[in-house]
């Protein structure tokens, strides 16, 4: 899935790019304060969220990630069922990693919107720098670029994938499982 | 004073053998220069010249594959300047070329040009006297390669003792081998290098409470999935602990499920025939109605062969194939490499669904994984001061379970699910490196006073 040679798109008009960056704020700050039921609402049911291995290639050509092998790889259900669950009433108890919860926070910027072959489907790419916030510990951030899928539906944008490619070779980041 | 201390009913281990800076530099002295270490696979470096960097103890190494297809590990040093060689993770190479004046070696080693060398070094400077520095002895089984610093070391095969054939449970069972999927992930966790050996060598007695809510997403396998197994003969899960001697370890789990023949649950059933011939009787149980096996390579690999329901759907299964090194960076701190293994012989469908399950649970971002740094990360915060690492850490869990001589596995084998006997045998061989007693070089280890320790 290399990501290479999309790129002859032109960027969208300022009207369409306010719209798909505030699109992205709004979907970050969901995550951010863990309103999680709202931030399913945002997204097709079709989403897939991958963070592939990042590496340093020998060449500066190849990509810096390997696609064959993932840090996270998951779906929009995957999420509800694993990831978000664990943080309801029922559960969070049992929960170690989520209670005290890590303390995220994006800062997403240059945010590129381009038209694709289908109407009203976009593809969005920024990026971020994530900071978590763990207990009393210092923070830790970490900085990739997002490739996202974002596509118009009847009553709104809804995120249909993300793929994230990290600087950080070497993860060290306080608690990786998060949409970054 | 040694850091662990064994009297009657008591094993105890010092706090200074994971958080004092002392120990972890008699670790890089004694382990990390001594024993056999974990490296890679095979299957990373297909072809002539394919490389990846990794490091040995605490030394940066390539692996490479040379012309004559063996498998080379050199140290990552030009001999003339000592810059590194490679800088980049992996990559494919006919030779290694040093960026600062040019030294070139070739991917055996063997140092095959030198700039100038007639104005710089003269008509006499024979090359062949610089080779890039190497281990002591490289050696594998399956394609999982290993090498030691040490030239006194035994052979591999003596140092793996009976965790080969455990190894070869696990790795050996499939007429075309194992590969890695891709290139291993890397992570820093905020703690000492061996909490997660000491783990994922065999605690299951952490299982129900820290992976309780894996339990609650019907993780494990239940009573209406184990009906569609085969005959239920029970309602628990039968564990065993194995000290595979010199400080290896392994722990069993078996699914209360019963067939005519074998059943290697949550792996493709093309598979399985292959399996049955491959292993030999005592492995087959072992794989037979498999739970789990996991297990820690002395000193810093964990093994973990896990079948998990409902990784991908409510009630979908599937195995994998977990490995990971632990690197000591600083006593807590360490950097965690991750290889997912997968049968040579599967189909993308597979391996995919095989890779989503590690990942979504044992992975760097995995439900099971995160809980247990938090335990593992937990134990280092409460280690900030100086007078606490003089207190001790309790390992006396289970000290009076039956050895199974029945079974013929190799090793002691424990019929205890949830002991600590696997946690102590990785303590005791650790004792023999560090504390200076049994094989280890150094005299004993005294500890650093409290008011200069880290």
């Amino acid at each position: 899935m290399s990501r290479h040679g999309i790129d002859v798109a032109p960027l969208v008009n300022a009207e369409l790019h306010s719209e798909l960056s505030a699109f992205l704020a709004y979907e970050s700050e969901l995550v951010d304060s863990r309103r999680f039921h709202e931030w399913v609402m945002i997204v097709d049911p079709s989403f897939t969220y991958r963070v592939p291995v990042p590496l340093t290639p020998d060449n500066p050509s190849k990509n810096g990630y390997d696609d064959s092998a993932f840090v996270i790889d998951e779906s929009r259900q995957t999420l509800i069922d694993h990831w978000f669950v664990r943080f309801e009433p029922e559960m969070w108890e049992m929960a170690w990693a989520e209670n005290p919860p890590v303390r995220y926070r994006h800062f997403v910027t240059n945010v590129r919107v381009r038209e694709t072959e289908v109407t009203d489907v976009y593809d969005v790419r920024s990026n971020v720098m994530v900071s978590a916030a763990r207990q009393s510990s210092p923070t830790s951030t970490l900085h990739a670029e997002r490739f996202d899928v974002v596509a118009r539906e009847e009553d709104g944008l809804r995120l249909r994938s993300r793929f994230v490619v990290t600087d950080e070779s070497v993860l060290d980041f306080v608690q990786l499982r998060v949409v970054f | 004073m040694r850091l662990v201390r064994e009297e009657s009913d008591r094993f105890v281990v010092s706090r200074r053998a994971w958080f004092d800076a002392a120990v972890l530099e008699r670790e890089r002295d004694t382990i990390f220069r001594q024993a056999w270490l974990f490296l890679g696979h095979e299957s990373e470096i297909p072809e002539p010249g394919d490389y990846v960097t990794r490091r040995l103890g605490f030394d940066p190494v390539i692996l490479v594959r040379g012309e004559d297809g063996e498998v080379n590990v050199v140290a990552n040093t030009c001999r003339h300047r000592g810059v590194k060689l490679c800088r980049s993770d992996r990559g494919n190479s006919s030779h290694f070329r040093c960026p600062y004046h040019g030294w070139t070696y070739s991917s055996a080693g063997e140092l095959t040009g030198v700039t100038n060398v007639l104005d710089l070094f003269g008509r006499d400077f024979d090359k062949s006297h610089f080779p890039l520095y190497q281990p002591a002895q490289v050696d594998s089984v399956y394609g999982l390669i290993f090498a030691t610093w040490d030239p006194d070391a035994p052979t591999l095969e003596q140092y793996l003792g009976p965790a080969l054939w455990y190894l070869g449970s696990i790795f050996g069972a499939f007429d075309d081998g194992v590969e890695v999927l891709g290139f291993p992930a890397r992570t820093i966790v905020g703690t000492n290098w061996k909490p997660e050996s000491e783990n994922v060598g065999g605690d299951g007695y952490h299982t129900p409470i820290t992976h309780q809510s894996a339990f609650a997403l019907g993780m494990f396998a239940g009573p209406q999935d184990l009906e569609k197994m085969g005959k239920v003969t029970g309602k628990t899960y039968t564990g065993r602990v194995v000290d595979a001697t010199n400080g290896h370890t392994f722990r069993v789990h078996h699914l209360p499920v019963e067939n005519e023949l074998p059943t290697f649950f949550g792996l493709p059933e093309n598979l399985w025939p292959e399996m049955s011939r491959n292993l030999d009787r005592g492995q087959t149980d072992v794989q037979d109605r498999l739970s789990l096996i996991h297990g820690n390579v002395f000193p810093n690999m964990t093994l973990l062969n896990n079948y998990k329901i409902s990784t991908e759907a409510r009630g979908s299964a599937c195995r994998y194939f977990r490995v990971t090194t632990q690197h000591p960076i600083s006593p807590d701190r360490n950097e965690m490499l991750w290889w997912c293994f997968v049968p040579k012989a599967t189909d993308h469908a597979w391996r995919q669904q095989s890779q989503r399950a590690y990942l979504r649970t044992s992975g760097p971002a995995g439900l099971f994984q995160i809980d247990d740094n938090e335990n593992f990360t937990g134990f280092a915060d409460a280690h900030s001061g100086t007078v606490l690492l003089d207190e001790n850490v309790e390992l006396e869990g289970v000290n009076n379970s039956t050895v199974n001589t029945d079974l013929g596995w190799p090793g002691t084998v424990y019929d205890a699910d949830k002991s600590e006997e696997t946690i102590r045998a990785f303590w005791r061989r650790w004792s023999e490196y560090v504390d200076g007693v049994g094989e280890a070089v150094l005299p004993p280890f005294e500890p650093a006073p409290a008011e200069v320790a880290r």
